[in-house]
């Protein structure tokens, strides 16, 4: 479901504040995960990113509504670091899991809230502020999956609600009522939406008039309704067992919760969807071994038509012979439950894809074949789809671990690719039918956000939700091919940057990190056109004294500047024009009249 | 033919996504550097008495305005150095000034065990706030804003600053 919200807000993505691209942002650094493990306890669970740890003592935890209580949270050991003002301190690095036991729920609520106070630093020498996460609980929801806190409730401003998924446990009263909320049912609806599009993949869709008629049994005279019904069983037993293997991958995956969040194993995971979707790209075919395949389908074949015990076991079985357009997309689907590592999500979900792949048979059944759309060539581009999805997927799940950048650029190639297959760069006909209009708009949103993604990677944008913020704070500009200035660090290369310059005028700019003004002549002056050509004419060098050496202090003093700001200009004998230092940061229009009259100077 | 249309449409996208980057990016500049110092200078804090207090009061000095609290590690670490600054430069007019973003009572015993000989205000999440707008998007401490003597920010910080870095970012300001 997640990586669904996370597809819609990249299209949605908005040009808010960008991130330091050195840190991660606090909710980044310290991953919250809650869950309800049993009726009186909370399980709180902090994945901590590599080179930055949590204090011990900084946890609190509180419940809302006010009438809920928590007991003192159960903390595991940490470890110790010495800290000269507060003595032996402990720390958590990498995860840590935290048992808070509820001493009251505050009377009959479906849900309660967990406010997660907690502090933590980069090893960089960076603290955060103590962060407030909100995580919503349903109390029906026991034993079931981890909740993330949503984004963006950090800090000073809480009281945002996340709609997170939730499993649960049937059989729990209220459950029911509780999987009407948050993401469960996008999640169903998703994968019966996924069903039925797998319906209408090439080597499925021709079957169904067939597979219709061996369900209602040949020779034999039904009534439609009986013929719906008995289509019904059929899907039901097929939907059956694909249940199973949704609850299958769910129970692997809470099995191996810990190691799923190794880099290696999602990075296995996202090689496995790339290769199912070049299998949908036609690159190969996967399927089950055709000698198995036809084993199975001669059993099915042995059972009788038209009689419900018959074609309900003919839907268990049939649901095995999985054929080459179905292996890759399902394969995928498991996998994907796996790391939700939620039994009952997973058989959900599975269940409700089988129920979609069963609703043209069942039209098949209802209106015998007049319901069903024609084969033709469209076919692929539904096949195809499921190949991007797949990519999709194996980009998210690499997203924790892979660099912003990478993550940018994979989304770029895979939106401008899908957005190209989508004929976004494709004339439409003159009478271009509905559908044809609407798959091109959809591919010229792929595109543009696609290539908003590239241009925010390159000009170094580095936040995957706002990917032009890049273009905005403190980068380089994009586009045009800017001066490149030589680094000089001391006198003697300075000297001899001049020397060397043969004639052209010299423009000495003093640099640091820290220097705001010189960011901004950088940023906004520099890459002006008239700047630029005036600056073609002449030898740029750049001192960056941000390290403040004793070779940068000197350098300084014979020029009697005490730090960055300053701008230096060298007549063409070498001799510096002292009337047109630039101290601060001066606009284009004004920098360049400085340009011109160093160019002039003889 | 029907290649150069689609060149030029994808150019064209391009060019627009871009545009449309930069145009944000002037209208976010426009509450530019001069303003955020004034804002720092302007904004009331609470000094360890309890006194509301501004930055305004120390204006005309060069100013480095260190957000910190006393639960920061690396933010612990640095003060020292500014109390050495301060004591090495105070006479040419550099002005130390401790934001907390902290409890009095704590603040209170680390400024006197640590002898610092330099003003420490208390700010909540306001100064946070403030400190956002002049760079520090992550909200992260210590984070370190230079103001020279007209009121205009002259660097900024985050993280701990080495004492010659610091140095040079105070020296042109004098």
């Amino acid at each position: 479901m997640r990586f669904l919200l996370l597809l819609l807000l990249l299209l949605a993505s908005s040009l808010s504040h960008a991130a330091d691209p050195e840190l991660l942002e606090p909710e980044k650094a310290f991953r919250l995960a809650a869950r309800l493990t049993a009726a009186d306890a909370i399980e709180v669970r902090y994945i901590i990113a590599p080179g930055y740890y949590m204090y011990r003592d900084k946890f609190r935890f509180v419940l809302e509504p006010a009438g809920a209580k928590l007991a003192e949270p159960q903390l595991p050991r940490g470890r110790m670091k010495r800290d000269p003002y507060f003595g032996d301190v402990e720390t958590y690095r990498d995860e840590v899991t935290i048992r808070v036991p509820i001493e009251s729920a505050g009377g009959a609520v479906a849900s309660v809230h967990l406010m997660a106070t907690s502090q933590g630093c980069a090893d960089v020498g960076v603290c955060y502020l103590p962060q407030e996460q909100k995580v919503e609980l349903r109390l029906a929801a026991l034993g079931g999956a981890f909740v993330d806190a949503a984004p963006g409730i950090i800090g000073a401003a809480p009281g945002v609600q996340p709609g997170a998924a939730v499993g649960t446990t049937p059989g729990e009263d209220g459950a029911i009522a509780a999987l009407f909320r948050g993401g469960f049912w996008w999640l169903i609806a998703s994968f019966f939406g996924f069903g039925l599009l797998l319906a209408f993949t090439p080597c499925v869709l021709p079957m169904i008039p067939i597979l219709s008629g061996i369900i209602v049994g040949h020779g034999q005279h039904v009534t439609r309704t009986h013929g719906l019904l008995l289509s019904g069983v059929y899907v039901f037993g097929m939907a059956l067992t694909y249940a199973l293997a949704g609850v299958a991958a769910g129970l692997s995956g809470a099995m191996l919760a810990a190691t799923l969040q190794s880099p290696w194993v999602l990075g296995g995971f996202a090689a496995l969807f790339v290769a199912l979707a070049l299998s949908m790209f036609g690159l190969y075919e996967l399927q089950l071994p055709v000698a198995l395949q036809s084993r199975l389908a001669a059993a099915t074949n042995r059972l009788p038509g038209g009689r419900f015990a018959g074609v309900f076991s003919m839907g268990i079985l049939s649901a095995l012979i999985v054929g080459p357009c179905v292996a890759a997309p399902l394969a995928g689907a498991l996998l994907y439950m796996s790391q939700s590592r939620d039994v009952v999500l997973g058989g959900s979900a599975l269940f409700a894809m089988a129920l979609g792949m069963g609703v043209p048979l069942l039209a098949v059944g209802a209106s015998a074949g007049a319901l069903l759309p024609k084969a033709g060539p469209w076919m692929e581009t539904v096949k195809r789809f499921f190949g991007f999805m797949l990519l999709a997927v194996a980009i998210y799940t690499v997203s924790p671990f892979v660099p912003v950048v990478v993550q940018m650029l994979a989304w770029a190639v895979l939106l401008m690719v899908s957005a190209t297959y989508l004929r976004a760069l494709d004339p439409l006909p003159a009478h271009a039918r509905g559908f044809e209009r609407f798959s091109k708009a959809i591919g010229v949103i792929a595109l543009v956000t696609g290539a908003g993604f590239l241009l925010g990677a390159l000009s170094g944008g580095r936040d995957v939700l706002q990917p032009l913020s890049g273009l905005r704070v403190g980068q380089a500009p994009s586009g045009t091919a800017a001066v490149v200035f030589q680094r000089v660090n001391n006198d003697g290369e300075l000297e001899r940057a001049i020397k060397s310059a043969a004639g052209k005028p010299v423009m000495l700019d003093f640099y640091a990190d820290w220097c705001v003004s010189c960011k901004e002549m950088e940023r906004f002056t520099f890459p002006e056109p008239r700047v630029q050509a005036s600056l073609q004419q002449m030898v740029t060098l750049k001192a960056d004294v941000t390290a403040n050496t004793a070779e940068h202090a000197a350098l300084l003093r014979r020029f009697q500047l005490f730090g960055p700001p300053g701008i230096l200009f060298f007549d063409r004998e070498g001799r510096e024009i002292r009337g047109l230092r630039v101290i601060g940061f001066q606009s284009a229009a004004k920098f360049a009249d400085v340009l011109e009259q160093a160019l002039a100077a003889r | 033919m029907k290649r150069a249309r689609r060149m030029m449409l994808a150019a064209g996208v391009a060019v627009a996504a871009g545009a449309a980057g930069y145009a944000v990016n002037a209208w976010w500049r426009a509450g530019s550097q001069a303003e955020v110092g004034a804002a720092i200078l302007a904004a009331q804090l609470t000094d360890l008495q309890g006194k509301s207090l501004a930055i305004e009061h120390w204006r005309g000095r060069v100013l480095v305005v260190n957000f910190w609290a006393t639960w920061c590690a690396p933010c612990r670490e640095e003060i020292p150095m500014f109390v050495r600054l301060q004591e090495r430069h105070g006479a040419r007019g550099l002005q130390f000034i401790g934001v907390a973003i902290d409890q009095r009572e704590k603040v209170e015993a680390f400024a006197r065990e640590f002898r610092m000989n330099y003003p420490v205000l208390l700010g909540g999440m306001e100064a946070v706030e403030l400190s956002r707008r002049a760079g520090n998007r992550l909200g992260a401490l210590p984070f370190t804003v230079i103001i020279g003597r007209a009121g205009h920010i002259a660097g900024v910080q985050l993280g701990i600053v080495k004492e010659a870095k610091l140095e040079g970012m105070i020296q042109a300001l004098f």
